[in-house]
This record gives C-alpha cells, sequence and structure tokens, in this order.
C-alpha cells in the first residue's frame, strides 16, 4: 500500500475531515495526564503524548458494559452488541500489542462475541511514540514499535523533519486516506529517518530497564514462588487493584444482575474486576482462594510472567509502565521486582 | 400487596432523605412497588405498621436508642442509610471530648435540660440489628434504589467490598495523590461512583473503612508524599472516628 509523506497541517486537515465523516476517538489532554475521549475538534488530538491514563482497551473491553436483557418470567434474554464503527487515532504501539493479546483471549475457547463486535468496528491508527512517559520500559519487552506487530490499520510516524509518515496497513486503513492519497509518496530516505525513529525509541523506552529477555521470565519465576518479595512489598499493598485496572492486558471481568423497577426485567452487566482485590478469588460458601495479600501480590506477577506465557504463549505486560505509576504505595513496578528476583536467584 | 415501608430520621442533617426526594424521574416507579407510610421529610401520615424500615441518623440520646429499639421491632427488615447512620458520621468527632464538655459547648446554659442530655453518638448496628447498610454522606440515590429492587426481588444486594480506587481508575480520574493531596480512596469503600474524586476532590471517607484498610500501610505511605501519619490520621476521623471498646 502506498506510504505518503505529508506536512503537520495536512495531518490537521485530514483529521478534521475524519471527525466529520467518522466517530472519532483521540487521544488528548485530561488535567495534566492524557486519555482517549471522543474527538471533536483536531486541534485536541495530542499525538505528543506520553501515556494515557487508561490503555485503549476500554473501548472493546469497557469498564462497564450491558452484556445482555433479560426477562425473568418470560425466560427470555436478548444479547446486546455495540457495533457502531469508529476510529481511534493515536494508539501507541505497546498499546496495540496488547490489543492482539486480547484479540487472541477473546477470541478463545468461548469466542466473545461482545468484545470481537466492537473490534471488528475499529479502526486502530497507531502512532509512533514522541514522548517517553517516565515510567516506560516497552522498549524491554519488544514492543517499543509496530516492526513485527500487526493488527493496526495504519501508522503515522513524525520524523525528525517534522513530517508524517503515513502508513496504511489494511484494507481499513487504506479506506482512511481520501485525500492523502494525493499526498506524495514517501521515499527511501523516508523510511530510512523513520527507522532512525524506531532504532531511538527502542532505546529510550526504557526508563526502567529490565535485566533479562521477556522469554526468561517464566522460567525464572517458576523458581520465585517462596522469595520473601512477595510478603514484603504487600505490607504496603492497599489491594485497591489500581495495577489492574490500567493494565492494557488485564482482562478479568465480573458479572452482575441489576433488575428494572418492574422486578421482572433486567439487564446483565459485564464490570471489569482484578486479581489484587480481595473478592476476585472468593467464591460460594465464603472460601478465599488468595484471602492474604501477598498472595495477590504473588499472583500478579505470576500472572504475567508465567501463566498467561503457559496458557496463550504471551507475556502478559507489554511495558506501558501504567502500573507503575497507577500505584500509590509505589510497589507495581514489575520490573524492579522481576530485577530483584534475578539477583537473588 | 407492597410492602409498607416507613422513613425514620434520628441525629443528622436529613439529607440523605432529601437523596430520596430527589430520585425525580424514579419516585414514581419507586411508588408503584412500595407504599410508604411514613415519611416526614414527604408526607404528614404516621403509622407504626410496616415491613420495611429505613433509617437516617445517628443516636445520641438514650430516648432515642429506645425509639430506634421499637422501630426495630416493628419492621421485618431494617436498612441503615447515609454516615450517620451506618457510621456514626461526623456525629461521632464528639466522642473524643466529655460528654459533658460537650454538652456546655452546644447548648450553652440549657445543657442541663433533660431532653438535651446527650451521649457518646453510635450507629445503628450499635444499638439494633441492621439488615442492610446503603453507606454516604449524603447515600447515592442510585445505589438505595438498587437496593430496594434487588430487595424486593428476593436477592441480596451487593455491597462494594473493594476500595474506592476502582471506581476512580474506571473513571479515569488522574490521582488526587499526584497533586500532593491526602485521599482516603485507598481504604475507603467504593460504591459511590468515586463522586468525590470525579469531581476534583480527594476522598472524605464518607462510605466506611474497609473491613480490610490496610491503615497501616497508608501511614508509612504518607512519606512518600512528604505528609504524616498524623495528617492521615486526621482525615480519617471525620467520618470514622473509631468504635471504641466498651462504648
Amino acid at each position: 500500500m502506498p506510504q505518503k509523506l505529508i506536512d503537520q497541517s495536512s495531518l490537521g486537515h485530514w483529521v478534521a475531515a475524519l471527525i466529520a465523516e467518522h466517530k472519532v476517538y483521540g487521544v488528548q489532554a485530561k488535567a495534566d495526564r492524557f486519555a482517549f475521549d471522543a474527538l471533536t475538534e483536531a486541534d485536541d488530538l495530542r499525538l505528543d503524548h506520553d501515556v494515557t491514563i487508561l490503555p485503549p482497551k476500554k473501548y472493546f473491553h469497557p469498564p462497564q458494559e450491558i452484556l445482555l436483557q433479560f426477562d425473568r418470567e418470560a425466560m427470555t434474554f436478548e444479547s446486546v452488541f455495540h457495533a457502531e464503527p469508529f476510529i481511534l487515532l493515536g494508539v501507541h504501539p505497546y498499546d496495540m500489542a496488547a490489543i492482539s493479546q486480547l484479540d487472541k483471549v477473546f477470541s478463545m475457547d468461548h469466542r466473545d462475541r461482545h468484545y470481537l463486535a466492537r473490534r471488528e468496528a475499529a479502526t486502530i491508527v497507531v502512532c509512533d511514540v514522541q514522548t517517553a512517559s517516565p515510567e516506560v520500559f516497552a522498549g524491554c519487552m519488544g514492543h517499543a514499535t509496530m516492526e513485527g506487530q500487526s493488527g493496526h490499520d495504519m501508522l503515522l510516524t513524525l520524523l525528525d523533519d517534522g513530517r508524517y509518515l503515513v502508513d496504511p496497513v489494511s484494507a481499513k486503513g487504506e479506506a482512511l486516506m481520501g485525500p492523502l492519497a494525493h499526498a506524495p509518496e514517501a521515499d527511501q530516505a523516508a523510511l530510512q529517518a523513520r527507522k532512525r525513529v524506531w532504532d531511538r525509541n527502542r532505546r529510550q523506552l526504557q526508563k526502567n530497564k529490565l535485566k533479562m529477555k521477556p522469554s526468561e521470565l517464566p522460567g525464572l519465576l517458576a523458581g520465585s514462588y517462596d522469595h520473601p518479595v512477595w510478603e514484603e512489598r504487600a505490607e504496603l499493598c492497599y489491594s485497591c487493584g489500581s495495577c489492574n485496572l490500567v493494565c492494557p492486558t488485564c482482562y478479568c471481568f465480573d458479572l452482575r444482575d441489576e433488575l428494572n423497577w418492574d422486578l421482572r426485567t433486567g439487564r446483565r452487566l459485564r464490570e471489569w474486576d482484578g486479581c489484587m482485590l480481595r473478592g476476585f478469588a472468593a467464591v460460594a460458601g465464603g472460601h478465599n482462594f488468595r484471602a492474604r495479600r501477598a498472595d495477590r501480590y504473588r499472583h500478579r506477577y505470576f500472572r504475567k510472567g508465567k501463566y498467561t506465557w503457559e496458557a496463550y504463549g504471551e507475556i502478559a505486560c507489554v511495558g506501558c509502565g501504567r502500573c507503575i505509576s497507577a500505584c500509590t504505595a509505589n510497589i507495581a513496578n514489575p520490573v524492579e521486582v522481576f530485577n530483584r528476583l534475578l539477583e537473588e536467584r | 400487596m407492597k410492602p409498607r415501608v416507613a422513613i425514620f430520621d434520628f441525629a443528622c442533617c436529613e439529607g440523605c432523605q432529601l437523596q430520596i426526594l430527589n430520585m425525580e424521574e424514579e419516585l414514581l416507579e419507586l411508588l408503584s412497588v412500595i407504599d410508604p407510610v411514613e415519611w416526614r421529610e414527604a408526607m404528614s401520615d404516621r403509622s407504626e405498621d410496616y415491613d420495611i424500615a429505613i433509617v437516617e441518623g445517628s443516636i445520641t440520646r438514650e430516648q432515642d436508642a429506645d425509639r430506634l429499639r421499637a422501630i426495630r421491632e416493628r419492621a421485618k427488615v431494617l436498612i441503615a442509610i447515609g454516615a450517620c447512620a451506618t457510621l456514626g458520621g461526623v456525629n461521632r468527632l464528639k466522642n473524643h471530648f466529655p460528654m459533658a464538655e460537650v454538652q456546655k459547648i452546644v447548648y450553652g446554659d440549657a445543657a442541663a435540660m433533660p431532653h438535651l442530655a446527650t451521649m457518646p453518638t453510635r450507629a445503628i448496628d450499635e444499638i439494633v440489628k441492621v439488615d442492610y447498610k446503603v453507606e454516604g454522606c449524603p447515600i447515592n440515590a442510585q445505589e438505595l434504589s438498587r437496593v430496594i429492587r434487588a430487595l424486593l426481588a428476593g436477592s441480596a444486594p451487593a455491597t462494594p467490598d473493594y476500595p474506592l480506587c476502582v471506581e476512580c481508575k474506571k473513571g479515569e480520574n488522574p490521582c488526587r495523590y499526584d497533586y500532593g493531596e491526602i485521599c482516603l480512596g485507598p481504604l475507603t469503600r467504593a460504591g459511590c461512583n468515586a463522586w468525590c474524586p470525579s469531581n476534583g476532590f480527594w476522598c472524605f471517607g464518607c462510605r466506611g473503612l474497609l473491613d480490610d484498610a490496610n491503615v497501616e500501610a497508608a501511614e508509612k505511605v504518607m512519606e512518600q508524599y512528604g505528609r504524616t501519619a498524623d495528617e492521615l490520621r486526621e482525615k480519617i476521623i471525620l467520618f470514622n472516628t473509631p468504635r471504641e471498646p466498651g462504648e
């Protein structure tokens, strides 16, 4: 597909044209942080953002959604799907890697039609990172760039000369080109310039440095079940689940039914859950498989670095660093924990 | 037959009853499933015959404790609503002082009048058995609405047992600690949809501390933010003055 080279004002016009025709969600300022939100003005788009408070997974696996409407007396239900097409603008490569993981998870075994309907309705425009966030380590996890990754529809890269390289990689992405079809094609020099951005991002997105390859994590964790770090760090844990909730690869949820005032009809809600919350592993009869903070704390690391690897071949950490900044007690840095396990092996 | 419901108030600002009145568009639907028989803020009828008692306010006098016991005897189900009823609320700050002093400060020369005899503030469940609680100052009417619907349908209403941070994160709020504020969210029971942090305030803890709130951790964490454990405790006691043994 044709790769194009455009200046920033053309980019602005293009975004404005997208907003006029499509439902667009893009990264915008929220207080002094950033968040994905409905985009109504091209100027509000912040492709220079470092990281968003919540990852873009909220558009596929929302914090709360209605799965179905039911009627208790008629014993009937109707599933609810949201499939309005939308464009997601400004997703960082590490978040794209996480979306690809979720695609895998929600397609495995029981295909989750609610997730997949949203996913199919989305056109994802990834933008290479322009500003490294204070805690990012995507460079250590192999997710600093889109090289070797897929799932997106278009890639935007700000080159050092101030122009954007626009790279549609799917039919959906190409359909967005519109007026950009007439822009000059990216030449070899531009592609080289993009490669320099990628090389730089791989180095710079390592604000925390993991002292091993991600593929070594399952083996490292296998010998670390009784390491003192779990008890030590969990002492300061609030069990607030913040590290789970901001994580782009966490997908656990709870289900809850709510009745209407007729006490007959109602809806089944799906809501984000998290393995750090006390009630997560509580079951009928009052037993809790992970009643202790330290048990829950350890579980998160094992889940991220070992269990998901065994279940579906992925390390469930892309290095976005959100858990590190979201943890009020400052105990959630996976790089610190994994490095310590390595040093004390 | 619709269940007969009575709403009672004790020591409080009656803002929680007002929240029920504020349900507005839902009020008619509420009245389609319950039959209110006493509700001082909304009607003049009174009754001693009811199935469900909804109680707001804290207990600060012996005669109020007696009245509450009578209500409990008549009601099949008792729901305590609001921080005063579930925790003792702001009223409980009184318990940090000798009762005689409190009485003198508030009532001055009239302090000796028998109807002003005050006792340490109690939450409703320190006097009688409470079946369900709706936390908050004020309550969130949506939550009460959910509790009533679940109750009438014969299922147990679910109360969150996780910290407010969960709802704050879901709402994508920047953390108040990033602004150097002491927020009680990590220690406080969720359920209000992070009402205060979503509007730029720290959490005051009005829904009560979690059963397993890690207060010891919070005291240590304060140091990381250049704040002290004392500052944290000052914030906590506003709504969560501890229940003392023998109190």
